[in-house]
């Protein structure tokens, strides 16, 4: 079988990933290397008796400048057409054009076919095109261009077997393939100049291509032939055509390229239909309408939120149970308790289940969370986004495209970092993008609603209202005030891009795509997030499993298990079913089923899933199912009352000894270490507890608070009751609390993918460190503050609010330096 | 004839010109070349961002958006 190696070109919005899965069917295999910034896509699959592998290049308008994008394309080029890497060399370029925007489009080609592999051109999208009254002579680009032409429609799957045959057709005719020349007039004896001056070289690229690059001072070029041209001697011929044309050579080929590209289109393009106004010239006259663009923005961000998070959320209803039952199966093999005395097994796999479960529970939301993000991508909203409201994101060291991943992250209540981190690969701005990527933490995700809920619920009853406004709105006043300072400060020296970004036409997004990518997308979060998480997850758990209880206690436990376990002996003494209950493990065991069946019972909503129920419990035994429901029998009535009794102590102890491990395990002393510093924001070591457990995951400092201050008494209080009485904290306390929660702390899984977007693990510690230290300091002002002036919780907050505001708004006029590109009026 | 320099920032809405020299280098230059500003080549203004700073011009037949610190840089011809 032959081997064909297919590298997929073509600028940004030209439609290349539709050509990609239009060509690769959905037998490919599709294997993902992450770059830097830019991921590598490679999809394997068969044609007829010719194995394919394609490479999807990141999108690139050139193959001149400097972008992450065109460096990795020109990377992949360089390396992979030499016939003597260890690589397959690429035999064939396919590049793909947006045939309604042909000019810019042919720009790429033109550079493309100087590199002297076969190129196949891909008129994509020719449908819209025609549609736009654009009758276009394929045939005659073909000719001018002396390589072949297929016409595709991605979206519509038109095309995808004629480009087969073609990519096949041109393989096998891959040696009478004559290089592509574009005669530069008058930089030509320049270019043959450098081409001498090459002649040792033994680079296997093009001679000529190699002076082109040369003359456009491409760096990459330059340290690809290294020794055998000085640069001095390329700096000359580019000074004598200066003096003698007074031109620049850099500008003089762009220049030549767009006017060859010109020439292409007025032979090959007739427009019948100048000056009509299309369908997104209309859509635009409307979205970026000076009144009607915010509005509009803010109604598609509240309904993407409408959508992913609480539609979402209600879908997690559905996935739930299938989640739950998966625990409850784990949790039905493990070793049982002997009373008191819970394996060590068992308590680990319900808390590695418990931890996997909380994030495989987020699953559906992000899901969709993805496919709006793909459509928006696809639709073309996106660049508009950012057009509008650039200038508010500008002021703070941000770019337009910011926009997205801060309402990802949570711009209003609820949403989460992970994918607003994830989102921000696109943005071209280097500073800002790593401006944008540290502050998307900051926003509410939502993990932080539960425990704000929690507090506010304990704390705020009567104002929660107010506080909730207060929470949900300051976090991006917050971010836009950490940007600025991060921008000023850590990344000052980072480059900044120049904001030109092209507004593409309105498109339909295939079904299929948006699948693809949102799979993807998430699959990498299944893959790289759960994997860590769960790692931290056990780390956590050795924390607060050990050193565990002292002997003292251990045996002050079975005390009190034994004087239990006493009074239930006695209790049913003279029963008749006595002899079914008079060991300990026997009682253990009943007590096990009474408890495990209770649990059920409650999870069983539906009047056929209790009947389920009974009849599983009574096949597993018969005779505690008599217990169970004793109904008019009177002796197993009174082991039933004995057996509620003991289930409630023996719950207490557990409780007990759980609390008792926590506050003496690696990670309550950690807590009770960090309380001289806390103390200052009113912490005590039960909330230390509760944030370092959130990092494993938000949720958990619920789980955490909770347990801590779960009431003893066996009554049904509700956790927000039962820490409003048992914390001994006042509403001042919760404030700087609160305030604590909404700088931080990150969660793992967030971190993982801030270690991914800036490939570094510096900024994720930094990343980690920076919100604790900027939470502890302001939650240590505002409660300091608000205890010399006797503030209450609501009015600490009211003042934390408006100052950040206050601040935040001053800035916003204190400029900052967004060009450090050199040039302006200044050099004329 | 018109001496004085007229920038591309200060054109309006719906007003046409063509390129007639980038007064800048480096990336930014390559960038905006490789977007299309090239001599000679025709912009139109299509119209401000709803807060008044980037702003959509027409150019090659495709729309691009520009900060006005950068549409300073070009220089035109009307």
């Amino acid at each position: 079988m032959k081997q064909i190696k297919v590298g997929l070109a073509g600028q940004p919005n030209c439609g290349k990933s539709t050509i990609f899965n239009l060509v690769s069917g959905i037998e490919q295999h599709i294997a993902n290397y992450p770059g830097v910034t830019v991921d590598k896509k490679v999809g394997f699959f068969k044609y007829e008796d010719y194995k394919v592998e394609m490479v999807d290049l990141p999108g690139t308008y050139s193959f001149s400048s400097f972008s992450q994008e065109e460096k990795v394309a020109k990377k992949f080029i360089i390396d992979e057409s030499n016939p003597n890497s260890k690589e397959k060399s690429i035999d064939i370029i396919v590049n793909v054009i947006d045939s309604s925007n042909l000019k810019r489009n042919l720009y790429l080609t033109f550079q493309l076919l100087e590199i002297g592999i076969p190129v196949i051109v891909v008129l994509n999208m020719i449908d819209i095109a025609k549609n736009r009254g654009l009758e276009i002579d394929s045939k005659k680009i073909s000719k001018m261009l002396s390589c072949p032409v297929v016409e595709t429609s991605g979206s519509k799957s038109i095309g995808g077997k004629e480009l087969m045959q073609t990519i096949t057709n041109t393989f096998e005719k891959k040696t009478k393939y004559e290089e592509f020349k574009i005669n530069y007039e008058e930089l030509e004896v320049h270019i043959q100049k450098i081409e001498k001056l090459l002649e040792n070289s033994k680079s296997h690229l093009s001679k000529r291509w190699l002076a082109i690059k040369l003359l456009e001072e491409d760096p990459t070029i330059l340290e690809h032939v290294g020794s055998n041209i000085k640069k001095e001697e390329i700096d000359k011929e580019i000074e004598s055509f200066h003096t003698l044309h007074d031109k620049d050579t850099i500008s003089f080929l762009a220049t030549f390229r767009y006017d060859s590209a010109d020439v292409i289109y007025h032979e090959c393009v007739k427009n019948n239909n100048i000056n009509k106004e299309t369908l997104t010239d209309k859509i635009d006259k409307i979205v970026l309408n000076r009144i009607f663009a915010i509005p509009i923005l803010l109604f598609i961000i509240f309904l993407v939120y409408e959508i992913s998070i609480v539609y979402g959320y209600k879908l997690t209803d559905y996935t739930w149970p299938i989640l739950a039952s998966m625990k409850n199966f784990i949790i039905d093999i493990l070793p049982m308790a002997d009373f008191t005395k819970v394996p060590m097994i068992t308590d680990f796999f319900i808390w590695m289940t418990n931890s996997s479960i909380a994030l495989l529970n987020y699953i559906p939301i992000f899901f969709i969370l993805f496919a709006l993000i793909a459509i928006m991508e696809d639709v073309g909203y996106m660049p508009r986004m950012a057009f509008i409201l650039d200038k508010i994101f500008k002021k703070f060291g941000l770019h337009g495209q910011s926009t997205l991943p801060l309402v990802l992250g949570g711009a209003m209540v609820g949403g989460c970092a992970v994918p607003g981190v994830m989102s921000t690969k696109g943005i071209s701005d280097e500073r800002a993008r790593m401006a944008t990527i540290l502050t998307v933490p900051y926003m509410n995700c939502l993990a932080k609603v539960p425990f704000y809920t929690l507090l506010l619920g304990a704390f705020f009853k009567p104002e929660m209202a107010l506080m909730m406004f207060f929470i949900s709105t300051i976090t991006i006043f917050i971010a836009l005030l950490i940007a600025k300072l991060l921008t000023t400060t850590v990344l000052k020296t980072r480059q900044t891009a120049p904001f030109v970004m092209e507004l593409p036409p309105y498109h339909v997004p295939t079904i299929k795509g948006v699948f693809i990518r949102s799979f993807q997308k998430v699959w990498i979060y299944i893959k790289k997030v759960v994997t860590i998480v769960l790692a931290v997850a056990v780390i956590l758990f050795a924390m607060l499993e050990f050193p565990g209880l002292s002997e003292d206690s251990i045996l002050k436990y079975e005390k009190q298990s034994e004087i239990y376990l006493a009074k239930f002996d006695k209790q049913i003494k003279n029963n008749k079913y006595y002899q079914l209950v008079d060991t300990k493990n026997e009682v253990s065991d009943l007590l096990n089923y009474y408890d495990r069946y209770r649990a059920k019972r409650m999870a069983a909503t539906s009047k056929e899933d209790a009947k389920q129920l009974d009849k599983k419990f009574k096949l597993i035994n018969a005779d505690y199912y008599t217990f169970l429901k004793p109904r008019k029998n009177k002796e197993a009535k009174k082991i039933n009352r004995a057996i509620r009794k003991l289930s409630r102590d023996r719950k207490k102890v557990l409780r007990e000894m759980k609390n008792e491990k926590i506050e003496n395990s690696i990670l309550g002393m950690t807590g009770r270490s960090l309380e001289p510093i806390t103390q200052y924001a009113g912490f005590d070591w039960k909330i230390n507890v509760a944030f370092l457990s959130s990092f494993a995951a938000r949720e958990s400092a619920v789980a955490t608070l909770g347990s801590i201050y779960e009431n003893n008494k066996a009554d049904s209080k509700r956790a927000e009751e039962a820490m409003a009485e048992n914390s001994g904290y006042t509403p001042l306390h919760a404030a700087a609390i609160i305030i604590f929660m909404i700088l931080t702390p990150p969660c793992i899984a967030t971190m993982i993918v801030v270690k991914m977007q800036t490939n570094s693990y510096k900024w994720m510690v930094f990343a980690i460190f920076f919100p604790v230290f900027l939470g502890i300091a302001m939650s240590s002002l505002t409660f300091t503050v608000g205890n010399i002036f006797s503030l209450s919780g609501v009015e600490a907050m009211a003042a934390f609010y408006f100052a950040i505001v206050f601040i935040t708004l001053i800035l916003a006029f204190y400029p900052s330096k967004s060009i450090n590109w050199k040039g302006g009026l200044n050099k004329v | 004839m018109n001496k004085k320099m007229i920038m591309l920032d200060t054109l309006s809405k719906g007003q046409k010109a063509k390129i007639k020299k980038i007064r800048t280098d480096g990336k930014l230059l390559r960038r905006l070349l490789d977007m299309g500003f090239v001599m000679n080549s025709e912009i139109e203004v299509i119209r401000e961002a709803p807060l008044f700073d980037p702003m959509e011009l027409k150019i090659q037949n495709y729309y691009i958006s520009i900060r006005k610190s950068e549409a300073s840089l070009i220089e035109v011809k009307i």
